[in-house]
């Protein structure tokens, strides 16, 4: 029998430990190792494309951190050669190991770790698409971003490109055929569905592969709306980008922003007051719930539960109105601001703010009893949709995904950041990683939001609402702003280049991690069972096509 | 001759425009129970008269005449169904015709909404026509055995005995009729695609089941689709309203008041039954596909239930 339990166990092996290992690897090979410690748990780390497999072997398979984040940096103009930054996350240690590892612009490749960690896939094979940076050795080198009528892009994100008007689209006829899996089978046929879908959604093609009602495959195919934001950024200044980045998801506008913020924040050394901290966990538990109750009324709704769909609706319009009556912006814009907060929003508002989060605890209250009592739609939810642990880890599924299949890990209590330590509040988990796992963990977790909220807002102090930060940050600093948005950890990393402006700005959304989840929870489920387990993850596709 | 060919105008005109008016209400009952207001009962009235005015367009390249077809055969065989119901038993319409009959015409339409379905080689109309086909052939042994056992109850497979048989009994609590009653609402959920079976106001066409048939109609023939869909729904409703709650021994009268009184009863026990369905729905959850075999087997372990119960009392 297969222990996945030991096989998740994180390493509770001290972070020096760990970095003594990595330097003996890099001595083997006469690699001289600079270690630079940053903004409080960035561990900075050099090594060479020769130790990049042992390094990986060290940290993902012996110490078992999880590849969070994987990344290239065109740093050219700086040192003459491409970085790669590895990022490997220590949770019981607080801690994120940055593994940097320099290309040449004379050899454009690197060994690829997907083979050993399939977390890489995916971040490898947009750095071939955006920096044409071939990662040997990968099992399935195709196009990730350009794909299908993007074929003729330049690698956009390559500092040499300036050019970023459309190249001419290929003739219909010229487009490839989509290369994915196809079955020559009697008994298997083949569910193609989208890129365009009848709901208001945006683009990604499902290819199901069934053999009657069960899937036996799934494949999906996403980044039809590249949308370019990495390298808009990188014209931008320091301020402008902070309003990119709350536009990257529409319903994660503050978590964003609030990642964007600690990041230039922390290369600032700007030391935020209090109540701009208290104001922006309420605003960001605010949008968690909004979006956990947007959710649950989906999973609802898919299974023609009418009654407590429209429940949950009900509270997330709760959750709108409380935002609206807040900030007077329902979706959170322009409430946040390098440094603090932009109004004091809560001023003579707390004792309104108070009612109404009281209000919603006790619909929470009632509603989660009406529905853990229905039988039928538990049965629904049982069962359906299982990702079991060991793939929730070797995918590096964060967030509720995550979560309901067994890893306990929430970037506010491993990694904490602003304020979120001085508060208890619950975090939850279960093991069985089915639909009913990420229904119950996003319905405890709203009702532990709002908890969280009421005691921030009992312990709010008068003071400052921001401080400004220096005209100009150090060039070339840079720092990891890591938020838990709604669906799960949001990293933003942010290096500052001449002149205020931004040089590079790299955004993983949790959605860019779990879109490759999808796929296995799906695996021997029924057709008809599928929008449910892909709403039970609700992914963005703005977060993932950036 | 003359009365004959009254009765069948009458009936038919009354079906049709009777017809949308349990969709109507369901769906006005939904959203009530989701603390909403609700479109008029009338709206599936007014989507109708909506999609008759406008134009078919056929996009597929690949679908042959049968597409074309379908909607006016598919309507054509609900209509006769339609006749084949006893409304009341004041309006005699004589067609020669027993309950087989109305339940292998009413399969006939199904047949070729399933031919049209495949017709466009679209992936979802093989999918639905797949799923509806399946769930025809496990719910069908209830509908029969429900009716065979109605018919040796009453002695006879015409609809129109059975319900004055049915009227002239006293009406006590009987077995028999409290199982067969179940049974058939049963298979009526099944045969409208309702919830718990199909969910019918879905975007998802991976969900979908009945839907996902029609999704290369629009326009007049969506509308021809969509009556015949209603009459199918009240041609049920009816069935169950007229067999198991007769009302026309509460009139004494003939003539054209007693027709009156006696249709508006029967307007009155299909928006019964339609409140009846609609509570359904908003209590139970769509069964995930493969539990519906469980429904199936329920429905028709109710109505052998309800056939050796003729035995035994």
């Amino acid at each position: 029998m297969y222990d996945y339990k030991a096989h998740l166990a994180p390493s509770a092996t001290l972070a020096d430990e760990i970095l003594k290992q990595l330097t003996k690897i890099n001595e083997q090979t006469q690699t001289k190792t600079a270690v630079i410690r940053k903004n409080g748990n960035e561990i900075y780390l050099n090594t060479t494309t020769t130790n990049l497999r042992k390094f990986n072997m060290l940290l993902n398979h012996t110490h078992r951190l999880p590849l969070t984040n994987l990344f290239c940096n065109d740093e050219i103009a700086i040192n003459g050669h491409f970085t790669l930054y590895y990022t490997y996350s220590h949770h019981l240690q607080n801690c994120h190991f940055i593994i940097t590892v320099p290309i040449t612009p004379e050899e454009p490749n690197f060994p690829s770790i997907t083979k050993i960690t399939p977390a890489a896939d995916k971040y490898e094979r947009e750095i071939r698409d955006l920096f044409a940076l071939e990662p040997l050795e990968h099992p399935n080198p195709t196009d990730l971003i350009y794909h299908g009528n993007w074929q003729n892009h330049p690698p956009h994100l390559r500092k040499s490109v300036t050019d970023l008007s459309q190249p001419p689209l290929p003739e219909a006829k010229d487009v490839p055929e989509p290369a994915l899996i196809t079955i020559d089978s009697p008994d298997v046929y083949q569910i193609p569905v989208g890129p365009i879908h009848a709901g208001v959604i945006e683009p990604g093609h499902f290819r199901f592969t069934v053999a009657g009602e069960p899937i036996i495959n799934l494949q999906t195919k996403m980044h039809y709306t590249h949308k370019g934001t990495e390298k808009l950024a990188e014209q931008m200044t320091i301020q402008q980008g902070f309003f990119l980045s709350e536009r990257i998801s529409g319903d994660e506008t503050f978590a964003n922003s609030f990642a964007y913020c600690l990041a230039a924040e922390k290369i600032a050394k700007a030391e935020v007051p209090l109540r701009a901290q208290h104001t922006r966990i309420i605003l960001a538990e605010l949008e968690r719930i909004i979006s956990h109750f947007g959710d649950l009324s989906g999973i609802a709704g898919d299974t023609a539960n009418l009654f407590l769909a429209s429940q949950f609706n009900m509270l997330r319009i709760m959750g709108y109105n409380l935002a609206h009556y807040l900030t007077n912006t329902r979706f959170l814009r322009s409430t946040n601001k390098l440094g603090g907060v932009r109004k004091d929003f809560l001023k003579g508002k707390e004792h309104g703010a108070v009612e109404q989060l009281k209000a919603i605890r006790r619909e929470i209250i009632d509603t989660t009893e009406i529905a853990q009592n229905d039988t039928m739609f538990l049965d629904r939810l049982e069962h359906t949709g299982v990702l079991y642990a060991h793939t929730a880890y070797d995918l590096n599924a964060t967030g509720i995904a995550g979560r309901a299949s067994g890893l306990d890990y929430d970037v506010r209590k491993n990694h904490p950041y602003s304020v979120y330590d001085q508060f208890k509040f619950a975090a939850h988990h279960l093991d069985c990683g089915d639909v009913s796992c990420r229904f119950n963990v996003r319905l405890s977790e709203a009702l532990s939001s709002v908890n969280l909220m009421l005691s921030v807002i009992d312990g709010l102090k008068d003071g400052e609402i921001s401080v400004p930060l220096p005209d100009k940050l150090p060039p070339y600093e840079y720092a990891y702003g890591i938020t838990e948005a709604a669906r799960g950890e949001n990293m933003h990393w942010l290096m500052v280049g001449e002149n205020n402006t931004i040089y590079r700005y790299k955004v993983r959304t949790p959605s860019f991690c779990n879109w490759m989840a999808v796929p296995y929870a799906v695996n021997t489920n029924l057709v008809p069972d599928f929008p449910l387990i892909n709403k039970s993850f609700n992914l963005s596709y703005s977060g993932n096509d950036l | 001759m003359t009365t004959l060919i009254t009765y069948t105008f009458l009936q038919i005109i009354i079906m049709l425009l009777l017809a949308p008016l349990p969709t109507g209400i369901i769906r006005k009952i939904k959203a009530r129970f989701q603390k909403r207001r609700g479109a008029s009962i009338f709206q599936p009235y007014y989507d109708l008269i909506k999609l008759l005015k406008k134009p078919q367009v056929t996009i597929s390249t690949t679908s042959s005449k049968v597409l074309v077809l379908t909607p006016y055969i598919l309507l054509g065989s609900t209509l006769l169904a339609a006749c084949l119901v006893p409304l009341s038993t004041k309006v005699t319409v004589n067609l020669p015709g027993d309950m087989l009959v109305l339940v292998y015409t009413l399969a006939l339409g199904g047949f070729f909404l399933t031919l049209a379905a495949l017709d466009t080689s679209s992936t979802f109309g093989g999918m639905g026509s797949s799923r509806e086909n399946t769930l025809k052939s496990i719910i069908e042994p209830a509908l029969i055995i429900a009716l065979v056992t109605l018919a040796i109850y009453y002695g006879s497979t015409d609809l129109r005995k059975i319900m004055i048989e049915s009227a002239n009994s006293s009406l006590s609590i009987d077995p028999v009729h409290l199982l067969l009653l179940l049974a058939l609402l049963m298979v009526t959920i099944t045969e409208t695609a309702r919830i718990p079976i199909d969910d019918p106001s879905t975007h998802l066409e991976l969900t979908m089941i009945h839907e996902a048939m029609i999704l290369e109609y629009s326009g007049r023939h969506l509308g021809l689709v969509e009556l015949a869909a209603y009459l199918k729904q009240l041609i049920y409703i009816t069935l169950i309203a007229n067999i198991f709650f007769p009302h026309d021994q509460l009139i004494s009268f003939g003539g054209i008041l007693g027709i009156v009184l006696s249709l508006s009863i029967l307007v009155l026990k299909v928006i019964i039954i339609s409140i009846i369905l609609g509570l359904i729905e908003t209590n139970t959850v769509k069964l995930r596909f493969f539990s519906i075999a469980n429904y199936a087997a329920l429905a028709v372990i109710l109505s052998l239930l309800g056939f050796l119960c003729v035995y035994i009392f």
